[in-house]
């Protein structure tokens, strides 16, 4: 793929360790420039630790993680900062902030003690509350917003750190379906503005619909990647969930829709039959 | 608000509630409130100062106060307030003013309140440190290195205990606590160690006390706390980034456990000297952020606001021990205990809010 060979961000045979336990071994990944980018991936398969090593949150063991083409842990923190921005999956914030103080501290790569407030700031600043549709909500406190708004304030932060590339951790884990729509919208418009976006999300079908490419995980290894259509394939999802599918095209968006979901092995009207607590059983015993 | 900056030839509207000073390329934000409010805290500082110097076996008017440390006035008076009060006081405001910027920088790396050096046994420590060297057990160092080193060796011990960088809250508090009993201990047990009458001698400062201070120590005093205030100062805009989890510090182009260690090390320093100085006085390190906190109402780190009202609440602390039971003198140590055993309470059970700090 053409757009490969210019990948500003990837990984060279990277692991990962939590303690002495391997998450991730040996991995070597590259993410398409300008486009979405989403990694799924059942519980536990090392998304989260990938994307925290991708953002120097999680130093990996071995290996390197190349950021337009340097090694990230040899460049100076702030440079990185003003590449690549985060927008981790808990977020706390100090005490009664404003929206608008908020999204200040993602001016914080571009400023120095002495160097505090310019121009170029405030343009940013403006640049992202309006990029986040917040321009009404610039005054209120973080505290009283709703759970979409806020997570839209925290991407508006990183948007006013003004990097090419953002890497989102579960951006729409505890949101309701209006609200993830409101923030996959929003990943939408930046990728659109030319950004890299790399995001970890649990739901399968909000990344086949608002991503461009999909890299899935299973146990710290990619097992397949390509576009929604591409990696949404029954085997392919029997080998990451367990599960058991048949797949429609969505008539509107054209991305891959899951129906009739069944655990493997278990019959296609399952609700309540024997051999459905049969399957159970033999689960519990595996 | 607008100034005229010079790199870009165009006015750049502040932040609401700051003032932008731009000179030369360099901006630098200035918080309304803050100064507005530390204005009046040092107007206070003053005032209760003056006060303070005026209250005593001799009680002096504030006018007559102001004219003997202009100089002039009877000798008598002149004495009393020059040579013996105002030592007392500019004791308790350095020491204060340390105490409780390290207990304003302790409390933002531990994301926990209470994790003040008086509470995580850095104060007794250090005492126990100053006291071995006073007591003379072979150890030739002046009482403040001693001090330091004991902080040093606390703070380290709490943190390897507690569990790395000192995000475990609890964890790393209760460590604390188990030091600093066992440093109050050591204290108590090399006393017993020495003749009674240099125990005697000994004891206030080890309880916390402004009496008597060696007066060469004073200045020394004075430039440790300008110093770690200033430095506090330079660095609150990046300390202030430990509100947020360590993901975001490093997102942001910050090393967390870098920021941690300088500000830790801010917090021994100012911690060491005040308690070879005054003695373990901590609470004020509790006390003090706090007020800050409730009257600046400061979003970033209150560092300036807990130096000026730490340092009141030590005067204060000193006065009611001077006055309250005079000719009976009662430790600047006891007072704040009993004052601030109640408000440590009161921070435990007051309704909590959202955040960590």
């Amino acid at each position: 793929m053409s757009e490969l060979s210019q990948a500003p961000l990837g990984t060279e045979t990277i692991t990962l360790k939590h303690a002495d336990h391997t998450i991730i071994k040996d991995l070597s990944v590259t993410f398409p420039k300008g486009k979405v980018t989403a990694i799924v991936g059942p519980n536990g398969c090392g998304k989260s630790t990938l994307l925290n090593g991708l953002s120097r949150v999680h130093r990996p063991s071995s290996g390197h993680i190349i950021l337009e083409s340097k090694d990230i842990h040899t460049m100076p923190a702030k440079e990185v900062a003003k590449k690549l921005a985060l927008l981790p999956q808990e977020t706390s914030a100090p005490d009664g902030i404003t929206v608008r103080e908020l999204i200040r501290f993602g001016r914080h790569p571009h400023q120095s003690f002495l160097k505090q407030w310019g121009m170029d700031d405030r343009t940013a600043i403006e640049f992202a509350l309006k990029a986040a549709n917040l321009e009404d909500l610039g005054e209120r406190l973080l505290d009283t917003l709703s759970g979409g708004q806020r997570q839209r304030a925290w991407i508006a932060m990183s948007v006013a750190q003004e990097t090419p590339l953002l890497l989102l951790d579960e951006p729409t884990s505890a949101l309701d379906l209006g609200h993830q729509i409101e923030v996959f919208e929003l990943i939408r418009a930046l990728s659109s503005q030319g950004k890299t976006i790399v995001m970890v999300v649990h739901d399968l079908a909000m990344a086949a619909r608002y991503s461009d490419y999909l890299i899935a995980m299973k146990s710290g290894e990619i097992i397949a990647q390509g576009t929604p259509k591409e990696v949404i394939q029954p085997s392919i999802l029997e080998e990451l969930y367990g599960i058991q599918c048949d797949l429609l095209d969505d008539p509107s968006t054209g991305t891959p829709i899951l129906i009739n979901v069944r655990r493997s092995g278990a019959p296609v009207t399952a609700k309540t039959s024997a051999a459905s607590k049969k399957a159970k059983c033999d689960m519990a015993f595996s | 608000m607008s100034v005229f900056d010079s790199t870009s030839r165009s006015y750049v509207p502040a932040p609401t509630g700051h003032w932008l000073v731009a000179i030369a390329g360099y901006s630098v934000l200035i918080d309304k409130r803050a100064i507005q409010r530390n204005a009046l805290l040092s107007v206070a500082l003053l005032a209760i100062s003056v006060l303070s110097l005026g209250m005593g076996t001799l009680s002096l008017a504030p006018y007559d106060v102001l004219l003997a440390l202009l100089g002039k006035g009877d000798s008598m008076t002149q004495f009393v307030i020059n040579e013996l009060r105002l030592n007392r006081l500019l004791a308790g405001i350095f020491t204060g003013a340390a105490f409780s910027v390290a207990g304003c920088l302790m409390q933002t790396v531990a994301r926990n309140r209470l994790a003040t050096p008086g509470i995580i046994g850095i104060d007794n420590a250090a005492m126990a440190f100053a006291v071995a060297s006073v007591v003379g057990v072979g150890v030739s160092f002046a009482p403040s290195a001693m001090a330091l080193t004991g902080a040093a060796t606390a703070t380290a011990l709490a943190f390897m205990i507690g569990g790395g960088s000192g995000t475990r809250g609890y964890r790393f508090i209760v460590a604390g606590l188990a030091i600093g009993s066992v440093s109050a201990a050591v204290s108590q047990l090399l006393l017993t160690q020495v003749h009674i009458d240099v125990a005697n001698e000994a004891y206030p400062w080890t309880v916390g006390s402004l009496s008597g201070r060696p007066e060469e120590q004073i200045p020394v005093m004075g430039l440790i706390t300008l110093i770690g205030v200033l430095s506090g100062l330079v660095l609150c805009y990046r300390f202030q980034l430990m509100a947020f989890s360590d993901s975001v510090i490093t997102a942001l182009g910050h090393t967390p456990n870098r920021l941690r260690f300088a500000a830790v090390v801010i917090a021994i320093v100012l911690t060491g000297f005040a308690v070879a100085l005054a003695g373990p006085v901590g609470l004020v390190a509790l006390v003090g952020p706090e007020m800050a906190r409730a009257f600046a109402r400061h979003k970033g780190l209150p560092l300036l606001s807990s130096a000026i009202c730490g340092a009141i609440v030590m005067v204060l602390a000193d006065l009611a021990g001077r006055t309250l039971f005079s000719p009976i003198e009662i430790p600047v140590g006891v007072i704040t205990a009993i004052v601030g055993g109640p408000f440590l309470l009161w921070i435990l059970i007051r309704k909590p809010k959202r955040s960590t700090l």
